[in-house]
């Protein structure tokens, strides 16, 4: 493993609790809300923050460890970081901003501006030499901060919001590119990011961090197919109702009622309802449709060519329904509406 | 899109030319009351000659040993969370409340010959070998009094300058490599000039001023601790055209400094 | 000497009178002729002395006594370098009498016609090497400071200062200008000796006086002595004449007198 993380750290009110295991070539994406910790995971695994009990090692070489009183700061640590922000030195330009890094480790001048000229060409932006940061666009201030980090060859390369600075346009493009650079690249890579696009797009491997524990880990499609909080779901796009089964009845923690599945489970479940498979309508509907429940409307959102509608009450759900029947059934915010799911359009799965 | 044209507040402006006539009124006063005749002959005296040399000589010592010393000092200040902290810092600061002749019977208590350092270092000194130490008296002496009132004044400015600069860049450093020295180098230091040069011409104007330690810890012989400022104030008694003459000079080289250097700072900000 | 000056303060205040009658709001001065000056009725009014450094002490008890003979006066006294102080009255500050360390700068304020009367003699001073508590650079004439170390004397502005100047020419003895730091006072002068670090210093034997065992003395040959005559004068500007020349008047007299013995000057 290139990187192997088992740690506590507290600092302030976070309380963080982490077990991660990366290998060479891997991308893992650290996703999670805002205060979750997943900049201070980064800021420990780089050096800049120390962690409380547990231990770090990074390509072999145990970097921080309290108890055996070991803690490599950040200059002598193989990780390269991409921050948020990018933070490029403002005094300096493109190219000595890239050769800093092998500067700093005591290569000459003249070879470290050759050896960073070499990068620049690498992400594309060798034109851009001599200009300073304050005169380049988001885009290839990204690209700069990616080249400084990886100019030092490190072993794990750390990435803080790498797209979060670019306006939408921009992300898109970067994100290509990002791919490609991350995938020449051999040392392992941890992204932190709160969009999920970037994890899909980007990432082998999910790292869900909520209030400083991991709540869920895996692949992308494991993940999709079965978030397991809610803060998971809501990335995804899915609903995710808790209950306990009892043969094909399930009923809701929140006591608000009772849902049936298709096949007869046991015990505690999660049930995930994705938006399309829910109806909806302006009367109680008949008909097969075991599951009916009362909702009212609190908000649309346009994606393209659906559109996704809030339901508050009883059950918060979120249906997709196409542009013409909201048109249709003339469905305006605040009003009431029915909203059903097949019961073989639920899938329920062990908590 | 450019702010509508609007006439100033005319009552702000009168009370600001109030405060520049107040401070204007006395240099023309001292203009006026020049004796230009005999102004060329005043400073070419060996008293005021001996008196601008030794003002430009230890003035400028003064300020580069506030640099060397006020730098880490303002740096550990800034950086570095310890136990009474601000103690130290409002001692450090304290030549600035203090009234100057007052720090200058101070020094006087910890290095004249008799002073708290002083005394025992020479009796050790004295044990042996042949030398001792006079810092009283001597041009060093002034140069001290001069660091002891100019040194806070450059402390106080990169000290805040180190707090307020953005620190994620002396991160972006160390994840690349650099270690702590370098990271000062290339990157607080250039992140902190505009304040240290300010920090420096405040220490330097305040050290060529300097006029109560000196008198009182390094006395006044001409030569060796007689600056501008001492040697104007004796001049004053029976010299005033000469004590005029050179108060002029203070004063022009004063301004010419202080303008160049504001253009320049106003410009980069 | 007694009846010149008994006259001449008929004259002048019966002048006051008169003048009091221009003055803004100054209390009215009350006092009678009286035949000698110490057993004349209690003045009142304000008045500021401007009196040199070397009288700190002795003027300082003068002023004391003096307001307790005259309750409803009120001293102030100003000490500095007479030359300080000459040049501070030519600008126009206010002071109603003035007390000089030498004839020369007095005579700077009588060549303006700044004062009210011609200026008296009240006392005389000579000067005294003062050394550090055990002497230990063993001083024994003027040649010696030459080669003792840091010297403190006054500054040529001051009287001490022209005084030691002539002193040391007079003895043909040379301080070399690296040695010696000038004080703007004779007692700026004598701390330099007392509480910093100068060797020793040539400063009035009063000042030796007052400072006791802070210093020890060493005599300078009468033959090369300087005598030092202290003038005082009532000046022309004077809003309370009546008090300033009573109050010049105590000096001259003996309870003056006895004080400024005490302190160490001589007899005018």
């Amino acid at each position: 493993m290139t990187v192997s993380a088992a740690f506590r750290l507290d600092l302030g009110d976070l309380h963080l609790d982490l077990s991660l295991d990366i290998a060479a070539g891997e991308v893992v994406a650290l996703l999670g809300p805002n205060g979750a910790g997943k900049t201070t995971v980064l800021r420990a695994l780089a050096g800049l923050q120390g962690i409380d009990t547990g231990r770090l090692t990074v390509a072999g070489d145990v970097v921080d460890d309290p108890e055996a009183g070991v803690f490599r700061p950040a200059e002598r640590r193989p990780v390269g970081v991409v921050f948020q922000d990018y933070l490029l030195f403002p005094h300096l330009t493109v190219l000595e901003n890239v050769a800093f890094g092998p500067r700093s480790r005591g290569t000459a001048k003249g070879e470290a501006r050759s050896e960073a000229r070499r990068w620049l060409d690498r992400v594309g932006i060798a034109d851009l030499a001599d200009a300073k940061p304050r005169a380049i666009s988001g885009g290839q201030a990204q690209r700069t901060a990616l080249a400084r980090a990886l100019a030092t060859s490190p072993e794990l390369l750390l990435l803080d919001e790498p797209l979060a600075a670019l306006d939408a346009g921009t992300r898109a493009t970067v994100r290509r590119d990002l791919r490609r650079y991350l995938d020449d690249f051999g040392g392992a890579t941890v992204l932190v990011t709160h969009d999920a696009l970037d994890a899909i797009a980007l990432a082998d491997r999910v790292v869900i961090l909520e209030a400083g524990a991991v709540t869920q880990a895996g692949t992308i499609d494991e993940i999709t197919t079965r978030p397991r909080t809610s803060y998971v779901a809501d990335l995804i796009g899915v609903n995710l109702l808790r209950g306990d089964a009892q043969g094909t009845t399930v009923t809701l923690d929140s006591h608000q009622g009772e849902v049936t599945i298709a096949e007869r489970t046991e015990g505690p479940v999660l049930l995930l309802i994705r938006p399309h498979s829910i109806g909806l309508y302006r009367q109680r509907p008949e008909g097969s449709a075991r599951n009916r429940w009362q909702g009212e409307i609190t908000g649309f959102d346009l994606l393209g060519d659906r559109v996704r509608v809030r339901l508050g009450g009883a059950i918060p759900l979120v249906a997709e329904v196409t542009p013409a029947a909201v048109a249709e059934m003339r469905l305006v915010e605040g009003e009431s509406v029915w909203a059903t799911v097949k019961a073989t359009d639920i899938t329920a799965y062990a908590r | 899109m450019t702010t509508a044209r609007r006439r100033p507040p005319i009552a702000v402006v009168a009370v600001a030319a109030v405060a520049v006539a107040f401070f204007a009124l006395p240099l023309i006063g001292l203009l006026q009351r020049a004796s230009w005749s005999t102004f060329g002959h005043d400073l070419n005296t060996s008293q005021s000659r001996e008196a601008l040399r030794l003002s430009l000589v230890c003035s400028l010592s003064a300020t580069a040993l506030s640099i060397l010393f006020g730098m880490p000092l303002a740096w550990v200040l800034a950086r570095i969370a310890f136990p009474g902290r601000a103690l130290v810092r409002g001692l450090v600061l304290l030549p600035l409340v203090l009234p100057p002749v007052v720090g200058g019977v101070a020094l006087l208590s910890a290095f004249s010959n008799n002073g708290l350092l002083i005394k025992p270092l020479n009796q050790f000194l004295a044990q042996h070998t042949d030398w001792h130490i006079q810092l009283t008296f001597t041009t060093a002496g002034a140069v001290l009094a001069e660091t002891f009132v100019a040194l806070p004044f450059f402390v106080i400015t990169v000290e805040a300058a180190l707090r307020t600069m953005d620190r994620r860049y002396e991160d972006v450093a160390a994840t690349l490599g650099a270690d702590r020295w370098t990271v000062f180098r290339r990157v607080t230091l250039p992140a902190i000039l505009p304040s240290v040069i300010a920090g420096s011409v405040l220490a330097w104007a305040r050290a060529l001023g300097e006029f109560g330690a000196t008198i009182t810890f390094a006395g006044n012989i001409i030569g060796r601790t007689q600056t501008l400022p001492l040697a104007v104030y004796l001049a004053l008694e029976g010299n005033p055209d000469v004590a005029i003459a050179l108060s002029l000079v203070l004063l022009g080289v004063s301004l010419i400094v202080i303008v160049s250097l504001r253009d320049r700072w106003l410009e980069r900000s | 000497m007694r009846r010149s000056l008994t006259v001449t303060l008929a004259v002048i205040l019966s002048l006051g009178f008169v003048a009091s009658g221009c003055s803004s709001s100054k209390q009215a001065d009350t006092a009678t002729t009286g035949t000698t000056v110490s057993s004349a009725a209690p003045v009142t009014g304000t008045i500021t002395v401007s009196a040199a450094a070397s009288l700190t002490g002795a003027f300082g008890t003068i002023k004391d006594d003096f307001v307790k003979a005259n309750p409803g006066a009120t001293v102030t006294i100003n000490f500095g370098s007479s030359g300080t102080l000459e040049t501070q009255i030519e600008s126009g500050a206010p002071a109603d009498v003035a007390a000089f360390a030498d004839e020369a700068t007095m005579k700077k304020l009588s060549d303006k016609q700044l004062l009210a009367a011609p200026a008296q003699i009240f006392a005389t001073n000579q000067l005294v090497i003062v050394t550090k508590p055990g002497n230990p650079k063993g001083i024994k004439t003027l040649a010696d400071l030459a080669t003792a170390g840091t010297i403190s004397l006054c500054a040529d502005t001051a009287p001490c200062g022209k005084y030691a100047s002539q002193i040391l020419q007079g003895a043909g003895v040379t301080i070399p200008t690296s040695s010696v730091t000038q004080g703007q006072d004779v007692k700026t002068t004598l701390a330099a000796v007392t509480d910093g670090d100068a060797v020793a210093g040539i400063v009035y034997v009063t000042d030796a006086q007052a400072a006791g065992a802070k210093v020890d003395t060493v005599e300078i040959p009468t033959a090369q002595n300087a005598v030092a005559k202290y003038p005082i004068a009532v000046l022309k500007a004077t809003t309370s004449s009546a008090l300033a020349d009573a109050f010049m008047a105590y000096v001259l007299g003996p309870e003056g007198q006895a004080v400024l013995k005490a302190a160490g000057f001589q007899a005018p």
